[in-house]
Parts: structure tokens; sequence; C-alpha cells
């Protein structure tokens, strides 16, 4: 231990390269992570806040609850109202008392907002007791929402009709207690699943990438190491000094991790998901995923250290020699093809296997690829290299078949990145069929048997307000049942009309078509939001993991570049070689996972392939992606113009 | 005693260079004429691999002249050196001098590609010399598959495919056993010959020297002994 410590503290200019570069790579996998694991917090947060609006019956309850959605310039208001039924009714979260009749409580952003409409627009449907109490953040699903608390008599008829049980109503419930889950069919459950397959979309080319940087720095100590070997370590020595070595440098490359995703946080709760931002607290988990994370990525990156130390510690020559390599195994390509296939399979079936299984196939599909990519750089190699007229052609070529993995490292993160936009080209927001966003008119659907006094009550109310409109019954798909619908003669109108006829039927709001759609709508906006999210942070992966493995390939390969250089190489044909030998496998692994994707994404499509939103998330992805690993290469030049200027090539 | 009469091939005249405070060359001439073999010898630090860096053109001497067939190349811009290093010039080092990934013939082949010859004819071109070097048959081995005495002599191949007029080795034995070294150095000098290269051997080893037409000693960045071997006469104090 006390001999890697020094190694550590005593290495050159570059092996400390090497060590920045592994705590540079850590760090990224470590915010990342956390900005993973953060985002399906924040998602369980949302739903564990929003549950106790989901009214879970129980006959001996002391409490009737109920909860409708109202809108207000198009935006929803989640309307929560209880009554007292017996003695100690359950106070709700976010409130200090259990509200009396005609108490109201309001959301900070709701209680702004009736400030500055005006009250026949929005505070006269709250009307009530006493000035507004003000709801705490622990009753909020996100900060800005929009949310009322009213109290009522459990006698009063908005507390015993029946409601339209959707997800944004509840009809009156006697409760005892608060919901602390919310029902497997609500849209925040749902949220939560695809925040877990978003994670696993990020997280695969993450731990793929922090093995990558894990093994560099062992592969860079192998010469050393071997001397050890040579001398007498014995192969736990060995293994104890670079574990220690790599462990050491993996823990500051967390805590820095863990200071750029502080930082980040506050920019990161502006995203806006299921029609608000987050607290700040809710992209932070809890302290024991905290702890994994802590502990668990450096066991992780000392573990791929072990890996890349394998060869060093059965012989003490193992690093010296250079022979053929084997061929990887044709039975790689088999088992990620099947791995494929039982995705796609699966995911058709999906709505039978649940979605634990999904999101797991996915993960396997993913690391499918990963098995596949190697096998197909090394063919790709063999093709260069057997077609090569000049040196570039032949360099790149051999240099492939030599060591398919370590271009797969490079070109992997834009693979995957292919795979993440191909499987999500096809959940296109724009492309949903037949939605109605109309706001000139509003509606209700009541028993057809009170149609025409619903309509006179309306008018009568539309009246005492002072508002033009015409009111009008249509039939409805349901039986016996028929819609009220109002049009107000001026558009601008809407919310005077809602605030007029707020509890003409109990229970009930009236709503435009563009309320009626605005969940939908909500939920195709944040899957397009959610899709660049994972997007841009798997990008953001690839080019940095792009980056550090370009440049660690340089360091690892300087004798033989500095060799070429010394016998009169332009340094320009040692950039092209370098170039094809990236470009070449990059064409057909980001062409192939792109096509992955599609096939895995087509049985959970939203839209037919062809949709402009998709085509231009691939237009994007070919350009960026093609431009940025040509930049990660680049970035390398002036490495390799350095390591290649030593007169002549040295021992490691 | 007296060397060549005819005008050398490369000509190295008042040669300085410094690193830093260290005075590696402190004006040291030295001459080599085609087909000759040249050993330059001296302890650890004596400015020879130096002196050898700045006659091919890797280093820039700071002061003093390096000329091949009469004509300067030490002021030379650094993308011309490349092209003379790769045409005029050929080299073997003590290690790592072949690319691992490349089959032996393909290494050897590799300054002929660079100079723009068609793939099928530089490596028929390079297979031509495994015979004559005693390394037939390990042409498409590559170099992690090859032992140490085959390894140089893939090296020397290389060093000579292109036809060069100076062959420069850096001790080239330095990683081989006596017997091998020496077996080494009697192809090496023998082709160089026969390819009417004229070869600078760097080297600590008389063993090694002894097998050149003329050894120069060096101490301290400049010539202090130059003789003809094996007589091993100095030619000038």
């Amino acid at each position: 231990m006390a001999v890697g410590w020094r190694l550590l503290r005593s290495a050159d200019g570059r092996n400390r390269i090497g060590a920045v570069l592994v705590l540079a790579a850590v760090c990224v996998s470590t915010a990342l992570l956390m900005f993973a694991v953060g985002a399906n917090h924040a998602f369980d947060a949302r739903a564990a806040r929003e549950a106790w609006r989901f009214p879970r019956a129980d006959a001996h309850g002391t409490a009737v609850e109920a909860a409708s959605t109202d809108y207000v310039r198009g935006r929803p208001i989640t309307v929560v109202e209880l009554a007292r039924a017996g003695a100690h009714p359950p106070v709700p979260p976010g409130m200090t008392t259990f509200p009396r009749p005609g108490e109201r409580w309001v959301s900070p952003a709701l209680a702004t907002m009736t400030g500055h409409l005006p009250a026949d627009e929005l505070a006269d449907r709250f009307a009530g007791r006493g000035a507004a109490h003000r709801l705490g953040p622990a009753a909020l699903v996100y900060p800005d929402e929009l949310v009322a608390v009213i109290g009522r008599a459990a006698t009063d008829p908005g507390m015993t009709a029946r409601r339209e049980d959707d997800g944004g109503a509840a009809s009156p419930t006697r409760i005892s207690a608060y919901a602390t889950t919310t029902p497997s069919t609500s849209d925040a459950t749902g949220y939560t699943i695809l925040a877990k397959i978003a994670a696993v979309l990020m997280v695969v080319p993450l731990l793929v990438f922090g093995g990558a940087a894990a093994r560099l720095t062992a592969a860079r100590r192998d010469q050393r190491l071997a001397a050890l070997r040579l001398v007498g370590a014995t192969p736990r020595h060995v293994v104890v000094m670079t574990v220690a070595e790599a462990v050491v440098t993996a823990l500051l490359g967390v805590v820095v991790g863990l200071a750029v995703y502080a930082a980040a946080t506050p920019p990161l709760t502006r995203i806006t998901m299921m029609g608000g931002s987050w607290f700040l607290g809710d992209l932070w988990p809890g302290p024991l995923w905290l702890a994994g994370v802590v502990v668990g990525v450096p066991l992780l990156v000392g573990a791929s250290a072990v890996v890349g130390l394998r060869r060093v510690v059965v012989s003490p020559l193992g690093v010296a020699s250079r022979q053929t390599p084997p061929r990887l195994k044709a039975v790689r390509a088999a088992v990620a093809v099947a791995l494929l296939i039982a995705f796609t399979v699966a995911a058709r079936e999906a709505g039978r296997l649940g979605a634990g299984i999904v999101v797991a196939l996915l993960g396997l599909a993913f690391l499918g690829l990963n098995l596949l990519g190697p096998w197909v750089v090394g063919v790709i190699g063999r093709i260069v290299a057997g077609t090569a007229r000049g040196v570039t052609g032949l360099l790149a070529g051999r240099r492939l078949v030599d060591d398919p993995r370590a271009t797969w490292r490079t070109v992997s993160g834009i693979a995957l990145v292919g795979f993440v936009a191909g499987f999500l080209a096809l959940f296109d927001p724009s492309g949903a069929p037949g939605m109605d966003t109309a706001t000139n008119r509003l509606g209700i659907v009541v028993r057809a048997a009170d149609a025409g006094a619903v309509a006179n009550h309306v008018r009568g109310r539309l009246d005492r307000a002072h508002i033009a409109a015409r009111v009008t019954v249509r039939t409805v798909p349901s039986p016996d049942r028929v819609g009220v619908t109002v049009w107000p003669r001026d558009g601008g109108d809407v919310d005077r009309v809602r605030t007029a006829l707020a509890g003409t039927v109990p229970g009930h709001v009236f709503t435009t078509p563009a309320d009626e759609s605005s969940g939908e709508q909500t939920l195709f906006r944040d899957i397009r939001t959610g899709t660049l999210v994972v997007l841009v942070v798997s990008f953001l992966v690839a080019m940095v993991s792009a980056g550090i493995t370009s440049v660690s390939s340089v360091l690892d390969r300087r004798r033989a570049y500095a060799l070429l250089r010394l016998a009169g190489t332009p340094l320009s044909v040692v950039h092209r070689a370098r170039l094809r030998e990236t470009l070449v496998p990059l064409a057909v692994m980001g062409g192939g996972s792109l096509a992955a994707g599609l096939v895995c994404g087509l049985p959970l499509a939203l839209a037919s392939p062809v949709s402009p939103y998709g085509l231009t998330l691939f237009g994007s992805f070919v350009v960026l992606g093609t431009l940025g690993v040509v930049a990660a290469t680049l970035v390398s030049r002036p490495l390799l113009h350095a390591v290649t200027e030593s007169p002549s090539p040295q021992p490691d | 005693m007296t060397v060549d009469a005819s005008s050398p091939v490369l000509d190295c005249r008042g040669l300085v260079k410094s690193f830093g405070p260290t005075r590696a060359l402190a004006g040291v001439g030295f001459a080599v004429h085609a087909g000759e073999a040249a050993a330059v010898m001296g302890p650890s630090g004596s400015g020879k691999s130096t002196l050898l860096h700045c006659a091919a053109g890797i280093l820039r001497p700071d002061a003093g002249e390096v000329r091949l067939h009469g004509e300067r190349i030490d002021e030379l811009n650094e993308e011309r050196r490349s092209a003379l290093r790769r045409t005029a010039f050929g080299f073997v080092f003590q290690f790592g001098q072949l690319l691992p990934e490349l089959p032996a013939d393909e290494n050897v082949a590799m300054p002929l590609l660079l100079d723009g010859v068609g793939r099928a004819d530089a490596v028929a071109r390079a297979r031509a010399w495994f015979g004559p070097l005693g390394i037939g048959g390990l042409e498409r081995r590559r170099p992690g598959e090859l032992s140490g005495g085959q390894g140089q002599r893939v090296a020397i191949a290389r060093a000579l495919v292109a036809r060069p007029a100076v062959v420069f080795a850096d001790e080239p034995t330095g990683s081989l056993d006596q017997a091998t070294g020496q077996e080494t150095m009697a192809v090496l000098v023998d082709a160089s010959r026969r390819g009417g290269a004229a070869l600078v051997v760097v080297t600590h080893d008389a063993q090694v020297a002894r097998w050149c037409d003329r050894v120069v000693e060096m101490r301290d960045g400049m010539v202090v002994r130059e003789w003809h071997a094996p007589a091993r006469e100095p030619v000038r104090a």
C-alpha cells in the first residue's frame, strides 16, 4: 500500500496526465450518475407528495376527501375539498390544521396569481371566510404548482355528489388517513417508470466509460508493475498497489463530481416536467444513495483496474510480449443479437411482463451492444487492412484488428447515444393525432335528465355576471348523458365564465377542449424534454469519453508514434490514420446502433418513423456525433506532437 | 593510415549542441563514406547519441553544419528533414522500433509505403530482404512473436529497404545476448555494405565497435580519439 501511494505521488508527467484523466472521468461519471439517481429520486419524491390527493377509502374514516382539476389561463389548478366526518380528522401534509368549512388554503403560486388577476376571473371561485391560508411545500408536487384546499361541511352538495373519476378528479371518499403512494394508474407512477428507463439509458454508457477510464490507469502502469513483479512483488502486492492507487484517484474524482453536481442542481431544477419545476431537495437522493455513490464508484473503479491488471498478475512478462491478438469470437455477435431480439419481443408484451422486466431487458440489450461493438470493430479492421492501398489505411486497419476494444471505447459513447437517439426518435410528441386545443368554448357533461335545468341555471349565472354567451346542449358518446356547452362572445372571457359558473354542478368544472387535452399535451412535452435531457447527457458522456480515450490512446502508443515520426513519417499521416481508425468504426457502429435503437423502440413507438421530429433528432445526432468525435480526436493532436518530440524512443 | 580520400557521403563539421546549461556537443567533426561502417563510442553522457541525432536531422545543431552528398541539411525545415529521414536514412534502435500491430513484412515495407510506393510492390520488395537476412518464413509474424535477434533483423531490413545513403544504429545490440548481438552486427554491417549505404553505429560496447571499419571515441561532447578497426590504430590524438 505504501509503495502504491509512493508510486502515485512520484508519478512523472505522463503518468500524472493519466491520473488526471481518470480523475476527470470519475468526476464526470459521478456527476452524471448523481443526475440519473437524483432524477429518479425527484420523480419518486413528487409521486410521494402527490399521493395525499388520491383518497383511499375507509368506511370508518373521520374525513371526506374529494378532488378536481380547475383551470386558469390554461394552467391546471388542483382543488382538494375536505370535510370533517368524525373526531380528529387527519391533517393534510403542508397544513397545520384540518380546514373548517369555508376555510381555504392555497399554494404560494396560486396566491400570487389570485392577487394579479381580477377577482371575477379567479378569486371568486374560491370565495370563503377570511383570508386564505398558505399551503406548505409538503402539499405541493412542484414549487409553482397551483393548488387550493377548500374546507366544506360534510353535507355540502359538493361533498356528496359523484364525480367523473379520472386522473384529475376523485369522488368524495371517506378517509382515515392520507395515501402515501400514488395509484399504479396515475401519471406520477408512469413518470417514475419512464425515469427508470432514462436512468438505464444514461447509466450504462457511464459504466462503460468509467470502466474504460479505470483500466486506463492500470494499463499505463503495466510496465512499472511488471518490473515490480520481476523483482519479486507478489500478485497480491501488485493488486493492492493498483487498487489503492485507483481508489484514491477515484475518491478524489467522486468528491469533485459531487461538487460539480451540487453546482449544477439549481439550474437543473428549472427543467420543466409535469408542468412545473423542481424543489432543490428533490434532486438530491437520500443519504443511503449518496453513500452508495461515494463508496460504490471507487470500488467499481478499483475492480475495473484489477481486470486491467490481469495480464501483469498472470505473468511478469505478460505485458512485454506482443502477440497476435486472438480474434474476438462471433458468439459475441450472436449473444448481442439475441439480447436485442429478446428486448424487442418483450417490449411488445410489456403490458403482460411488467415494466421492471422491460427496463431490465433494455439494460441487457444495451449491454449487448457493448459485446457486439468490439467484434464489429475487429471485422471492420480486417476489411480496412485487407483493402488498404496506402499507409494510412494500413495503419488504421491493423490498429483496429490489434485492439478493437480500444477503438470501441472511443466510439462506444456515440454508438450508445445512437441507440438512444434511435430508440427515442419514434416517441414523437408532435405526432399525437386528433388533439383538440380550442379555447373558444367551455363544456360540462351531465345526466340527460338534468340538461335543461343545468342549461337554465348556467344562463342565469352568466346573466348575473354580465357575460354575453350562447349556451347549447349537445350529445356525447355516453348514453343518457349530454354535454352543456358555453360559447362566450368574447374569447377572452373564458376564465370569467369559469368563475361565474363555479359550483353550478357540484364537484364538476367547466373546461375547454384545450384543458381536457392539457394532460396529454404535458405528457408529450415531457417526453420531448426527457428524451432531449437523456440525449444531451449521453452525448456529453460520449464526448468526454471520446476525448479521454483519444488522449489516453496517444499516451499508450507514444513509443510507436515517436518512432514513426523519427523515421520521417509526417505527423499528418499519423493524424489521418488516427482519424480513420475512429471514423470508419464510428460510421458503422453509429449507424448500426441507430438502427438497433429504432428496432428496439418500434414496439413502444408513438409515431411513424418519418416524423420531422425524429428526422431532426437523427440528423442532429449524425452531424453532432461526427463533429464531436472528430473534435475529441483533434484535442489529442497537440499531445501527439509533444510525446513524439523526444528524439529517440525511450523504454517506459 | 588515412581514411578514404573520396568525398564523404555524410559530413558533420564543428557541431555544437546544448540542452539548457548542459553542452552535449562542443565542436564535433565527423564524416562517413559510402559503404563504410563507423562506430561512435563513448561513455554515457559523452554526446554520442546527440551526434547521431544531429547527423540524422532529428535535432538541429546550435552551430556547425551537416552535409549529405555535399548539401547542407541542418538548415532545412522540419518537413524537409522528415522527408530526408524517410528517403535517405535508415534507423536501427535498441528497442521499440517495430510497430507491434503490423506483421514483419509490413513493418519492413513501411518506409516504401510512406514514400508512396503501392502496397503490393512495397510488400514484395520488403519480403525480398527476409531470405538474405536469415529470417525467411517469418514474414507474417508480428513483433511479439519474434525473438530479440529476429526482431533486430527485421529492423535492419526496414532500415535498408528504401536503399538509404546512411544507416544509423543506436546501440543495436543493447537488448541482445552476446552471441545474438555478434550475429546481428555481422548482418547489419554486411547488409549495409552490400546495399552501398554508409553505417553509423553508436555504442558503448567495444565488441560491437570491432565490426566497424573505423571507431570514433567521444568524451564530454568532443571527439577524443579516432582509429581504424580491427588494428585499433590511432588516426589522430
